[in-house]
């Protein structure tokens, strides 16, 4: 019983996204291939509900404490269940949630009103919080392929887009090329240890056989395989094309959930089973590799991001980079662990309400059955519909970093850890980058507020949604409540920076 | 056999399927070197799993040391894991075919910079 209630939160997304599914198979849904009208409105609902309560149970086994709730070494090594479990499972139950109340909007609007669509953000958020809680290479491998393969189900999902399709190919094939990277990895780990759990595998790591080249070579595909997962430069090639060529709440969900998740996964790995003082050090460790990815990442992403014309893409790049800004707090953590973890955590939680929102903004201000919105067609928008221009502004706000928004306070505390840590020109590098990024955001808002649009072009109308509207609003008192009592949320993230019960 | 061999088979085969899908520009050729990479994964881990043979945990002594099987579980999930994959993979190719008439990667290039 008490496990139960420690595993609640995975237990009702499990459960929840099985008994969507029977009821999508079971409704009677007239409008199935005919124009959308609101067939699946309940199941956008229902998969909404399942996510937020999932995230309230999470909420509560933080408040009971998780080492009051029993034993919880009976799911050990499998799963691990600590704070930093628990606040992944939030954050992605957010993220998971924002983007099925954006999909109960765009999907009808866009005539692809189907509801495996649902069934698959449950399915993918579920491997994501099992990700974040996988204490070995087996329920990691398995969190990981269960998110990943929702994900390019979801991409593929606008079946008559030759550019949805593209877009899926090769975020699958890339995705499963680092799967694989991934797994033999650890199975050549698995050859040098004799362990598939990531404790086990420190343990050794620690001991000889943690520097035979067997481990080595390991330990660098597993590296590999998982910044493909985070995308980072040069592993990003899939990020933009798949981000641009799926539907648009599945992009929301790539990049809020997809990526918290591998960020999850990368810390737990870093730290337990590459946290010995060898491989956290700069002469002979991680930290150099990870160092430089930050930095390619950061800059790559951000001026290409301000060539970009479609503020989708323009949005599928800013991911990119605030994926670099992510691995400075990882770099970070190598010296000052608590720091460096918990403003990774403090940083995703702010990154998702953000991003979930700008894309929820985005999503309004197409106009009806076109969605790839180049910055011309949001011009004059500021005047004629101010309320979802004034959403949007204040989610690029966010991005871009500037109080008194979540954004400014995530990366304020990235750069804190960083110079805490000692890693001064990384945290000038970072902030330099954030400037840069400033560019392409304010670009959007001025042409929102301060451009009319060109002669006979067409207006963009905003869509009606109480879906989406919810969203925006869900993020948008994020957003501002991170952004103006920040440290009662750092605190949280504090808590959670420490992995186990200790 | 000794592992070594095992062991040497096992990373021609990834290096094989590695190299396939980075040359390769045939879709389903690539799925099938993603396909070669995972089975070297698998033999990987059968073979080494005859290395570490541990006790049980809770039985005592040497006596009753038995092979601990995590690799070879390990492979049976990671079978069924890639033929989840594979499917979901096969769609995607299938639809792209519908759309476009070419199983090439490198003609799937409307999203670009």
């Amino acid at each position: 019983m008490n496990i139960a209630l420690a595993l609640s939160p995975l237990l009702v997304v499990g459960i929840g996204a099985l008994l969507l599914m029977l009821a999508e198979a079971f409704s009677t849904n007239p409008s199935r291939d005919l124009a959308g009208t609101g067939g699946t409105g309940g199941l956008a609902l229902g998969a909404t509900t399942v996510l937020f309560t999932s995230a309230a149970f999470a909420c509560t086994v933080w408040m009971v404490g998780v080492e009051n709730v029993g034993d919880v070494s009976a799911v050990a090594p499998w799963l691990i269940l600590d704070r930093f479990t628990l606040f992944f499972d939030i954050t992605l139950c957010l993220g998971g949630g924002l983007a099925s109340l954006l999909a109960g909007g765009y999907l009808l609007e866009h005539r692809i009103d189907r509801g495996e669509f649902y069934a698959l953000i449950l399915f993918a958020t579920f491997g994501a919080m099992m990700l974040a809680a996988a204490g070995d290479a087996l329920t990691l491998f398995l969190g990981l392929e269960t998110m990943s393969i929702g994900a390019y189900a979801m991409t593929a999902f606008r079946r008559a887009s030759a550019r949805s399709a593209e877009g899926a190919l090769k975020y699958f094939l890339l995705g499963s090329f680092a799967a694989a990277l991934l797994i033999y990895g650890f199975a050549l780990i698995y050859g040098a240890t004799g362990h598939t759990d990531l404790a086990g595998i420190g343990a050794s790591a620690r001991s000889a056989g943690g520097r035979s080249p067997m481990f080595i070579v390991g330990a660098l595909l597993v590296l590999v395989g998982m910044v493909f997962k985070v995308s980072a430069v040069p592993f990003h090639a899939w990020a933009p094309d798949a981000y641009e060529g799926a539907p648009t709440p599945a992009t929301a969900f790539m990049a809020v959930a997809v990526k918290a998740g591998a960020f999850a996964m990368l810390l737990r790995v870093l730290v337990l089973a590459l946290g010995d003082a060898g491989w956290t050090s700069w002469a002979s460790g991680w930290p150099p590799v990870v160092a430089t990815l930050c930095v390619l990442t950061m800059t790559v992403a951000n001026v290409i991001a301000g060539r970009q014309e479609s503020v989708k893409r323009m949005l599928a790049y800013s991911s990119i980079a605030h994926a670099g800004y992510l691995l400075l707090g990882v770099t970070a953590m190598m010296q000052n662990p608590a720091q460096g973890i918990a403003s990774v955590l403090f940083y995703l939680l702010a990154y998702t309400a953000s991003t979930a929102g700008a894309f929820g903004a985005l999503i309004l201000c197409g106009s009806f059955e076109r969605e790839a919105v180049s910055y011309e067609d949001l011009a004059g928008i500021g005047k004629r519909h101010p309320a979802p221009a004034l959403a949007f502004s204040l989610f690029l706000v966010s991005l871009a970093g500037i109080p008194p928004t979540a954004g400014f306070f995530a990366k304020w505390f990235i750069f804190k850890a960083a110079i805490e840590g000692g890693l001064y020109w990384l945290a000038i590098i970072g902030f330099v980058n954030s400037v840069i990024g400033a560019y392409y955001y304010l670009r959007v808002l001025v042409f929102m507020y301060m451009r009319e649009p060109a002669a006979g072009a067409e207006f963009a109308r905003p869509m009606r949604s109480g879906y989406v509207t919810a969203a925006l609003l869900v993020s948008a008192i994020l957003v501002l409540a991170l952004g103006l009592t920040p440290t009662r949320y750092l605190d949280l993230a504090i808590g959670a920076a420490t992995f186990g019960n200790g | 056999m000794p592992i070594e061999q095992y062991a040497a088979l096992s990373g021609l085969l990834f290096i094989i399927g590695g190299v396939g899908f980075i040359v390769r520009r045939n879709v389903l050729v690539q799925l099938m070197s993603i396909e070669l990479m995972l089975n070297a994964a698998n033999l990987a881990l059968i073979a080494f799993n005859r290395s570490h043979v541990r006790p049980l945990a809770g039985s005592a002594g040497a006596a009753s040391a038995l092979p601990s099987h995590t690799g070879q579980v390990f492979a049976f999930f990671l079978i069924a894991a890639e033929a989840a994959e594979v499917a979901v993979g096969l769609a995607i190719v299938l639809a792209l075919y519908r759309l476009r008439r070419t199983i090439r990667s490198d003609e799937a290039d409307l999203l670009k910079n």
